[in-house]
């Protein structure tokens, strides 16, 4: 494989992570325009475990996503209750917060003969535990994919269970959900929690690829590109936002003679998908009607 | 059964309910009825903890359930309707039961969550039967008609099988036919032992299927008793028709 398409590999499953967690809030009824916050939460505390506390990449990664979905839990202390435009501008606002108080974190440890940790608006370099570890760039591609591939289907197998519908119930009509019998706080805190920690989990693998995160990697254009990730492959499944993803970096981006112009196709995609589907290309309709059309010929 | 006593409810400078005293008993139908904004469904709404009240107190039994939230109120046995249909228009009509019977059973324990809920199963399926949708068990909620959508909210509720249900304007928007086979449904919930409070503004249908009726105007209680007393109380007939001018 060239490393091209490695790298292309890598950075399809790293914003997947993120666009799945954009994903989970919206079929919640919640749009967020912050899972980039959650992303860097994840990327600075994986790299502070591996790279200033020795601790081996995994289980490094796994704090990163951990740490993210605390801060999601916390995030919903305020955050659970309101919807709509004060959700999605306070998520907003979150993710801005997170940028610029890293832009005044200063953190930095000796380790060996360097000085490792975040500096403030210089970033956080020297994440090197993936090539110390010895673990080719290959290799952790097929990782990254093979965490993509338990986590869609765990998040398939979830929102089959009741914590599934009980989001879609929330999405729909929260007081509808209440009603029937609901705990609705405690999911959307717990879906908050989650979704922080599937975009960390991101956030962890992506700082030991690039060795390297920076304040600006909270860019609010991740957190857009993550929900239209969303959009564009359909709110119908899991399934959707990796679409999305593929769709966009992997076509749009791939194809060299479109440089340039991949933003102004991508933004008309969205916009043009978004009058024909408001739901997204796999939207709940047609994977219903996908599933009876199935199921028929099991009967 | 259950008792509201002193309950008021002020939405800034609106006093929408105001010292409200209710007995509901065991088994019996109680109408509650008002001209429109006289705080009925405010009443249910705070019963069912989605407003917290500004004064007084919800009692089920001898329990006090003063604020609290609505998935506990149901567990203690209050189901609802809504005035306003709210179903869950992207699931199927088997779905929106079994989803709120899953969220009855709890959310986090992981045995439940595993095991098949044959008796949710059952029990979804006689409510269905109940009202009269198994046929149409597999179209999506959105895609029912207008009666079918109002079944489908109460069979929703009944799948908890709450003790006491507040059917908020069940008749409305209904015709004749809908109306007299909704009777039937209240008549035949009485006699399965539920308590039911009725809204409604169909006059017809609450004096013939409620033992009491309260009246609400403003926020207040201005009448109750036999529907037959209600009807001829003269404050009854100001609230609804307005004043004689002589």
């Amino acid at each position: 494989m060239s490393d091209y398409f490695v790298s292309l590999l890598i950075r399809i499953g790293i914003e997947a992570f993120v666009a799945l967690s954009a994903y989970l809030l919206l079929l919640m009824g919640r749009m967020s325009f912050g899972q980039q916050g959650f992303f860097v939460i994840g990327a600075y505390a994986a790299g502070l475990a591996t790279a200033l506390y020795g601790m081996p990449l995994l289980p490094g990664v796994a704090l990163g996503a951990l740490v993210a979905a605390l801060g999601g839990a916390l995030f919903a202390g305020p955050m659970a209750a309101p919807r709509g435009l004060a959700f999605a501008a306070g998520s907003l606002a979150f993710g801005e917060l997170v940028r610029v108080a890293l832009l005044d974190l200063y953190f930095q440890g000796q380790v060996g003969p360097d000085l490792i940790g975040p500096a403030g608006p210089d970033g956080f370099r020297g994440i090197r535990a993936l090539f110390t570890s010895g673990v080719s760039v290959t290799t952790y591609a097929v990782g990254i994919w093979l965490a993509l591939g338990v986590t869609l289907l765990a998040t398939a197998f979830f929102l089959r269970s009741r914590w599934g519908e009980a989001l879609r119930m929330i999405g729909e009509d929260e007081e509808a959900a209440a009603t029937v019998g609901l705990p609705v706080r405690r999911v959307k805190v717990s879906a908050l929690a989650g979704a922080g920690g599937l975009a960390g989990l991101g956030g962890g693998l992506f700082a030991h690829y690039a060795t390297y995160v920076e304040p600006g990697h909270a860019d609010v254009m991740l957190g857009v590109h993550s929900l239209a990730y969303a959009f564009i492959g359909g709110l119908g499944t899991p399934l959707g936002p990796i679409i999305g993803v593929a769709l966009d970096i992997g076509f749009l981006e791939s194809f060299r003679f479109l440089a340039g112009y991949r933003m102004i196709i991508f933004g008309g995609l969205v916009m043009g998908l978004l009058i024909v589907r408001p739901r997204g290309l796999l939207d709940e309709v047609a994977v219903h009607r996908l599933s009876r059309f199935l199921m028929r010929g099991r009967r | 059964m259950l008792a509201i006593e002193g309950l008021s409810k002020r939405f800034g400078g609106v006093q929408a309910v105001q010292r409200v005293d209710l007995q509901v008993r065991q088994n019996e139908i109680l109408g509650l009825i008002g001209p429109n904004g006289s705080g009925k469904s405010t009443i249910v709404n705070l019963v069912t903890g989605v407003y917290a009240p500004t004064e007084g107190r919800v009692r089920l039994r001898a329990r006090d359930i003063t604020g609290w939230a609505p998935h506990r109120v149901l567990a203690a046995g209050i189901g609802r309707t809504f005035q306003s249909i709210r179903l869950f228009g992207g699931l199927t009509v088997w779905q929106n039961l079994w989803v709120a019977r899953q969220a009855q059973a709890g959310a986090g324990r992981l045995r439940g969550w595993l095991a098949v809920d044959r008796a949710g199963m059952k029990r979804i399926e006689a409510t269905l039967e109940f009202c009269r949708l198994l046929d149409r068990r597999d179209e999506l909620a959105r895609n029912l008609a207008f009666g079918e959508q109002r079944r489908l909210e109460l069979a929703r509720t009944l799948t908890a099988d709450p003790e006491v249900v507040l059917l908020d304007e069940p008749a409305a928007g209904m015709n004749v036919a809908e109306i007299e086979e909704l009777r039937d449904r209240i008549l035949t919930l009485k006699q399965r032992g539920k308590t039911i409070v009725l809204i409604e503004h169909h006059m017809e249908l609450v004096m013939e299927v409620a033992e009491r009726v309260a009246v609400l105007n403003f926020g207040e209680k201005i009448a109750e008793g036999p529907p037959a007393r209600v009807q001829d109380d003269e404050r009854v007939r100001e609230a609804y028709l307005g004043k004689r001018r002589d």
